[in-house]
Parts: structure tokens; sequence; C-alpha cells
């Protein structure tokens, strides 16, 4: 019984004695950084800052930024389920384009302050402003342009498309040559990316998806629809691409089993990439078709960073978003983690520098840059996406008209106008 | 004495004091909480306009065609589930029942998908029946079965006949190795009377096997159906968030977790709840009717 209490009393002394030195260190941690300020920063891992870069900002701004990797898919729960309950998911987050008008319906951002030149030298960025109000920083550009395998293109006669008719005309060339079987390549799966590529293909056709009271302009929207089921009809695109994700629908291009998309940024890079494309050397990076020509708007979808209205630490999250914006920090990330540059002056500092391997015409194209969403992207953006979707995903399956679609969309839009 | 037998009176209620805060908190306090969500108008990204209304969810439920589309996806999907599971567990039973040398190594094959998660069962399935290179098509055109890719995926009731299959296949293992258990069970006396008795093997399996696996089935059937009702993984491996045989699961996924509807959300959960529970009740009477001409 003697010894059980000394063992305890010792125990209990010792543990006394750890946790007060463990005090002590936090009070000497916080006396020598009085002015020291930690934001939390959500973010998936493409978006993650290198360790050094942070540390610069640390001891430039006495922010300490604390990372949670956190993927995509999760991001907009986590802010969502974190909100209801009157917390912020992080002082800093990542903002899909898509999440903007949701998100400023249920106030989970801070608006920021950004100054005219900065506002002019990011295009992308009216996308994220709602109402006057700066919502997020685009970080990560991804905008829609066209390519073409010109090698393919060239063997057959044909020249670079300057409308949606060329493009149509000269898939049903080279599909009439054998040369391949479905040249054109085209989500239509039931996912986002259809959405985005229905939107974008009328947009870049017509300049005008939305009309001003946000209903969907039906006349623009049954010719995108009719574009698509013929070119389905005429099996110009691999019925694959209705189970296919959008991603491997692009994928085409570099395998060589399709000689013309519209899609991201991104294949610039990997079109040059011998690991995953088998037409180095073949693909032309072009400004999109339009109806009548070129087409003179195309759209974004990027990635941007926001800071939540539920921060405690508002003021150094302001901070942080401006650091991660800025030219300079915006130059470190293309070289760091390949982060296309949303600013203007950045992106085409790194294309005349030769930084970007084949970049065509991605500096005309980046300045038509503009929002289809006439009052900013509706909060009932996810409701209409899949809308959307699945009305083209079941008229691509046969099983509903182009007329039959459009009046599905817009009827279903106008329900959501009405909530 | 009398001290003994109070301590003896309360302790059990001490021991199961933690398993009960458990259940309160994991079980109990979700269900309550997700009947009030289901009684408002609750929409994450419209949280200043929560608001109590009543029943009026369940009214838009019943209004909303998605939702009897779903019922009906879902119920083509336990069909197929049923019948094919029934069977083949049947049938694998019975051939991993017959000792060989082969036998364990294809016990250990037949329970492989069983171990698989469900949602690289779904991406494997999808491989095979892909369009282009997937290997069914790649069989059937090989053998001239057909000229150009068949598109499995591309039909609503083709997809939900396939993801019936593809489910069954990850749950016939553990049904069927439940009833070899059983199978091994029944005394072997009991055949050789019968084969005394000029009893054919059909026979013996008709006569006697099936009886005396009678309740192993009931389970075997509530395991299938409680497994066809919840298919999630599977489905959006194979075909996304597509309205064309959209399941159940998936409806009620897209609302809550996809469009932000709390309330719409969780009144569909309360809704096939209850309409799980009512089918419930009437299996229960069924079995019980069942199970009394069985013991007689």
């Amino acid at each position: 019984m003697k010894k059980k209490i000394l063992t305890t009393t010792l125990i209990t002394l010792t543990s006394i004695s750890f946790f007060t030195g463990c005090s002590k260190e936090s009070s000497e941690k916080n006396i020598q950084n009085p002015k020291s300020t930690e934001i939390t920063f959500m973010i998936p891992d493409w978006g993650v800052p290198p360790q050094s870069m942070l540390d610069d900002f640390q001891n430039e701004s006495g922010i300490k930024v604390n990372i949670e990797t956190v993927s995509w898919d999760d991001i907009r729960n986590k802010i969502a389920i974190a909100a209801n309950g009157k917390k912020a998911a992080a002082d800093v987050f990542e903002v899909d384009w898509s999440w903007v008008g949701e998100f400023n319906s249920a106030n989970w951002l801070e608006p920021l302050n950004l100054t005219q030149e900065d506002i002019n030298d990011i295009p992308s960025l009216s996308t994220f402003i709602v109402n006057g109000k700066t919502l997020a920083v685009p970080y990560a550009n991804d905008f829609r342009i066209a390519y073409y395998n010109k090698e393919l293109y060239e063997n057959s006669n044909l020249k670079e498309p300057q409308t949606w008719n060329d493009v149509a005309k000269n898939m049903e060339i080279l599909k009439e040559k054998n040369i391949l079987k479905y040249p054109y390549t085209f989500p239509l799966n039931a996912n986002e990316g259809t959405t985005t590529s229905f939107i974008w293909l009328t947009y870049l056709r017509d300049g005008k998806v939305f009309n001003n009271d946000n209903t969907i302009n039906k006349e623009n929207a049954l010719k995108t629809l009719n574009f698509i089921d013929n070119m389905v009809k005429k099996e110009l695109i691999n019925p694959a691409n209705l189970t296919m994700s959008a991603i491997d629908t692009y994928r085409e291009l570099l395998s060589k089993d399709a000689a013309f998309m519209v899609g991201p940024t991104s294949f610039i890079a990997r079109a040059t990439d011998p690991n995953q494309s088998k037409v180095i050397g073949e693909i032309e990076v072009i400004l999109p078709p339009g109806e009548d020509g070129k087409a003179t708007q195309t759209m974004a979808l990027t990635e941007a960073v926001g800071v939540s209205s539920l921060s405690e630490n508002k003021e150094a999250a302001k901070k942080f978003v401006e650091w991660y914006t800025s030219k300079k920090t915006q130059r470190a990330f293309f070289k760091e983690i390949s982060a296309i540059p949303t600013r203007t002056s950045v992106l085409n500092e790194v294309i005349d520098a030769g930084e970007i391997k084949n970049p065509g015409a991605m500096k005309e194209v980046a300045l038509l840059v503009k929002s289809p969403f006439p009052n900013g992207v509706p909060s009932y953006y996810a409701e209409m996406s899949n809308i959307i979707y699945n009305a083209v995903n079941k008229m691509a399956s046969g099983n509903i008209t182009p007329e039959v679609a459009v009046e599905e969309i817009d009827s279903k839009i106008k329900d959501l106008l009405k909530k | 004495m009398k001290i003994k037998i109070k301590q003896n009176k309360i302790f059990p209620y001490y021991l199961i004091l933690p398993s009960f805060f458990i259940m309160i908190s994991t079980v109990l306090y979700p269900i309550v909480l997700t009947l009030f969500y289901s009684l408002e108008y609750y929409k994450l990204t419209k949280p200043y306009d929560r608001k109590f209304i009543g029943l009026q969810n369940y009214i838009n439920i019943f209004k909303d065609s998605e939702f009897y589309l779903a019922i009906i996806n879902s119920s083509i999907i336990i069909i197929v589930i049923l019948i094919l599971g029934v069977i083949f567990s049947f049938l694998i039973a019975l051939i991993l029942d017959k000792q060989n040398k082969l036998t364990n190594l294809l016990t250990a094959i037949a329970i492989i998908p069983w171990a698989l998660p469900p949602v690289v069962n779904g991406l494997i399935w999808k491989f095979m029946f892909y369009p282009d290179f997937g290997l069914i098509n790649k069989f059937l055109y090989y053998f001239n079965f057909v000229d150009n890719p068949v598109l499995w995926l591309n039909s609503r009731y083709s997809s939900l006949i396939i993801l019936g299959i593809i489910i069954t296949w990850r749950a016939v293992p553990f049904c069927c190795i439940l009833l070899l258990a059983n199978i091994k069970a029944i005394p072997e006396e009991i055949f050789e009377a019968a084969e005394i008795d000029g009893a054919s093997t059909f026979q013996k399996i008709k006569n006697i096997m099936l009886p005396m696996l009678f309740p192993t089935f009931l389970i075997i059937i509530t395991n299938l159906i409680l497994i066809g009702i919840n298919v999630f993984d599977e489905v959006v491996a194979l075909i996304g968030f597509r309205k064309l045989g959209e399941p159940f699961m998936i409806y009620n996924y897209n609302q809550t977790f996809l469009f932000f509807n709390i309330g719409y959300g969780s009144a569909i959960s309360y809704t096939i709840t209850m309409l799980c529970g009512f089918l419930g009740f009437i299996y229960i009477t069924y079995l019980s009717k069942r199970w009394k001409s069985y013991e007689k």
C-alpha cells in the first residue's frame, strides 16, 4: 500500500513538472513572436505552395500558414458543414468558379479589395465578382482553347477551322477518308464536364448562353444541342464518351484518336509530354471557332482562393490571398507547381520567355476570357449543372431529341428560379 | 443479502451505460435530428431561409417524378440481384461442397469478390463493359457475334441489369459461404438414407437440402435486398450521377450532398426508411407464417 502511494505521488509530480515545462516553452514562444499570427489554408494538392515560399512569406509578414491539403471533391462539403456550425473550415480556402454563386448566397466569403490594375490584369476575375464584390481571386488558369491535329489536317488537305461548320465538315471528311473513326471529341457523360462543355460551346458560337433574367437562351442552346446531336448521329464522336470522364475524352486528342477539340489549357503542356502524348509536334493551339468566324469570347474554369467570412483572422487571411495571387508569386508558382498564371502580365512573361512549349494562340485567347453568366454564377449552379448534363447525356444516348432536351433544360431552370 | 441483491440489480445498468451512450449519440440522436430536418426548409447555401414547413418536403417528394423513377430503378436492381444472387449462391455452394483437391483453392477464389471495395468492383466491371477495349466486347467481336461495339451502359435498362450483375458478383461470396456452412451442417446420414430409398440427386436437393436451408435462404434474401437498396459506389463508378438509371440512394445523395437540400434530403431518407419498414413488416409477417408452417 505504501509503495502504491509513493508510486502515484511520483507519477503525479512528474506529470506536473512535464506540463509546467511545456507551458513555459509555449510562453517563451509567444514572447519571442509577439506579432505572430497563424491562419489555415485549405487547398487541393495542386495548389500547395512550396514550404520555402511559405517560410519566406512568414518572415515578411509574420503570418504562419498551416496547410490543410484536401481533395477538391471534399472541400465544398467541408466548407458547407463547417459553416453550418458557424465555423470556418479554414481561414483561406479553394473557391472553384462553380461554387462562387452558392458561397455568395450563403455569405460564406469575405469580400476582397483589389486595385483596378489587378482587376484588369486578371480577366477571369469577372466570374468571381458578384454585385460589385470580389469574392475570390483566381490563382490557377484554365480557359477553353482549341486544339487540332495539324498533321492530320494537312494530310487531308484541310485548313485550320474558322467556324463550327468548318469543324463539322472537317470531321466528316476525316471520317470518310478512314483516317479516324471518331475524329471529334466532346464530353457526353452525365457529369460536370458535359455541362461546362455545353456552356462553352454555346458561348463560343453565339456569345450568349443565359438571358439577363438568368433563363437559358433557348435559341442558342438549341443550336448547340443540334450541333452535338448531329455529331453523334454521324458517328463523329466516340460513343464511349457517354460514359467516359471529360478528361479522358480530351486525351483522345493525345492518343491520336481525335483530330479536334476545345479543351483545357493544361493540354498545351500535355500535348508536348512524351509520357502522355503520341502526337508531339502535331498539335496546333488556336483561337476557338465561332459562329461566323473565330470566337470573340471564351470562358474560364479557374481555381481561386477566398477568405472565409467566419474567419477570426480575416486581415491576415487577406494578406495571404494578396501574396498568393501576386505577380511575383504567380511567376514562382508557374515554375514550382506548374500553375498557369491567371494574371495576363505574368502569362505573357512566361510565354515570351519560351517557358511554355507550343503556346500557339494562348495569349490571344487569354484576352477573350469573359463570364457567360450575366449576373454571376447562380447559387443553384449545382442543380442547373445536373439538369444540363443529364439532358445532354439523354439526348446523346438517343433517348430524347434536341428540342425535348432544350425544353427540359429551360423548364427546369425556370423552376429553380422560382425557388 | 438485501444489499447484494440491490447491487446486482443496478450493476448491469452500469455495464451497459457506455454502449447506451454510444447508441444514443451515434444512432438515436442522428435519427431524431434527421426527422426534425425533414420537417424544415433547410438548404445549407440559404441558411437565412431555414424554417419549419411541416410535411411539405414529403409532399414534394411524392410530386417528384424522379422519385418514382429512382424507386423503379432500385427495384429493378434488387430483382436482378435476388434472382441471380440466390441461384448462383446456391450453385456455387453446391460446387464447393464437393470435396476434391481444388476445393480450398476454389473457396478462396470465390471469396475474392467479397473482399473487393465496392468502388474497385465498379471500376473493374466498367472496364469490362467498355465499348472499345472492354473484355466483353472484345470477346463478342473476336467470335463474330457483333460487328460493332455494344454500348452496354448507354441504355437505362441494360445499365440497371449490369449494375445488378456486378453487385451480385460482390454479394454472392458471402451468401454462398453461408449456404455452404449450412449444407455441411446437414447430417450425411439423411442423404444416405434417402439414397438407399432410391432418391435421385435432384430429389435429395429438393426434398432434403432446400427445406433444411430455408432459414438460410431467408437470411440471404434479406442480405441481398439490403445490398440492393444501399447500392451506391458501383453506381458512381459505373455511370456516375446520370439520371438515366439513377437508383434511390444516388437520388438521395444528390439532394443532400450535391444540392445541399438538407431538409428535402432528410425527408427522402425517412421516406425510404418508412417504405422499407412497411415492406419489411410484410416480409416479416410472411416469414412468421412460413416459419410456423416450417416448424410443423
